[in-house]
């Protein structure tokens, strides 16, 4: 009787940790289930024009920001940055992209400066406004310029969410702003596995 | 001992493959798919006031596409938006505001003046239901043709092609349900209905029911 009580204890322990071991993922950003493809687009960076399907095969991370940014979007990148090295070798499997919301001053040579201080793989793209308005808005980002200092010269108001397309260009993932470096680490791996 | 393992996992695997049977069947959880990102805008309303997307986050959004000078017989998008709006009573939405937008394809002749005059026509309540359009055709083309996969054409004519519906879009800007509009049957009681699993999903989706909620996500328990 008291063998039979310890094996149903050491049976109970063991299904308590496969549900654990084995749970579903819990993404920390929101899941997407689009059944179509996103947007495809084409912009140019420092060695050329650069296509989000070019990406096909690698998680993308697609962000909106620009070089003058003051807070915002170097701490994002920083936290993506941070994740990719956390991440390994695994890494080589994702790639971000940034595309630039502020034409005027962001060339495609500043941005590959600007990008590299974060990560030798990021790719920093832009274009004309009316391309980049398009972009913008068919991912749900929203941009105006706003009144900086003598120091910053005009701000970018922008949406600030980092989108994340699957392998196969569908879009997967929205994380907010403020998404720390181990939650974006967590599901990139998860969605590495897949 | 080894049988007692055995029993034991046949019965564990047993009970998680019920379970998730069981969810997809009878799905006590429904919810509406996030279909996709809702286009990002600037538009200008009945009132000439700048209205952009971000000024909507946080709200359920209704959308519509029309423009005034269709002409008869013209689909009549305006009752539908109405009957919700008056209908949303019958809903628990907890605090979550709604928001209603229609976009005018015709930004040529609908001028805000053109707006109002058409809002007020529809008993509309400007607090809650704005008329919007934008000068710059190109996006709009954008917005409303790709962001929001709302054909239409200017027939060069005085009238558009346009294949009329309506969008619902989340307080987190993603947009999870299109309504095609038909004369036979109002799409009012759906939308409200959606609403209302919208609602549920914002309120309950948190600790450990937020798995529950993204379970019906994973499993498509989607509210018909």
């Amino acid at each position: 009787m008291k063998i039979k009580v310890i094996l149903s204890v050491i049976v109970v322990a063991v299904l308590a940790a496969g549900v654990y071991f084995f749970r579903p993922h819990t993404f920390h950003g929101t899941v997407i289930q689009s059944p179509e493809a996103a947007y495809d687009f084409s912009l140019t960076s420092v060695n050329g024009d650069v296509s989000i399907s070019d990406f096909r095969g690698k998680i993308v991370l697609i962000y909106f920001g620009y070089t003058f940014c003051p807070d915002i979007c170097p701490g994002t990148l920083a936290n993506v940055a941070q994740a990719l090295r956390d991440m390994g070798a695994q890494a080589e499997d994702v790639q971000l992209i940034m595309v630039s919301l502020d034409p005027e001053r962001d060339t495609p040579e500043k941005l590959a400066e600007y990008m590299g201080h974060f990560h030798p793989s990021f790719i920093g793209v832009t274009g004309s406004k009316e391309k980049l308005d398009e972009v913008a808005a068919l991912y749900g980002i929203f941009y105006q310029k706003a009144e900086g200092s003598n120091a910053t010269g005009y701000l970018i108001d922008h949406t600030a969410t980092l989108m994340v397309l699957d392998r196969e260009g569908y879009l997967k993932l929205v994380f907010p702003f403020g998404v720390t470096a181990e939650e974006i680490a967590d599901d990139l791996k998860y969605m590495i596995r897949q | 001992m080894n049988k007692y393992l055995l029993n034991g996992l046949y019965t564990f695997i047993g009970v998680i493959a019920i379970a998730a049977f069981a969810f997809k069947v009878f799905q006590p959880i429904q919810v509406l798919p996030r279909m996709r990102i809702a286009p990002a805008y600037s538009f200008i309303d009945q009132n000439g006031n700048t209205i952009i997307s971000e000024d909507l986050r946080g709200k359920f959004v209704l959308y519509s596409f029309t423009y005034t000078n269709c002409p008869a017989p013209c689909f009549n998008m305006g009752d539908t938006m109405k009957e919700v709006q008056s209908r949303l009573g019958e809903v628990d939405l907890g605090n979550i505001p709604v928001a209603f937008v229609t976009i005018s394809v015709d930004p040529d002749r609908d001028t805000p003046d053109a707006l109002n005059t058409y809002g007020t026509n529809l008993g509309a309540d400007f607090d809650q239901w704005m008329f919007v359009t934008t000068p710059n055709k190109a996006l709009l083309k954008t917005i409303v043709g790709s962001g929001f996969e709302t054909y239409y054409e200017d027939k060069g004519n005085g009238e558009f092609a346009l294949d009329p519906g309506y969008v619902l879009v989340d307080g987190w800007g993603i947009i999870r349900s299109e309504y095609r509009y038909t004369t036979e049957v109002s799409d009012a009681d759906r939308i409200l209905r959606h609403l209302g699993v919208l609602a549920d999903e914002v309120k309950n989706s948190t600790g450990s029911a937020k798995l529950a909620y993204e379970a019906a996500h994973l499993f498509l328990c989607y509210a018909p």
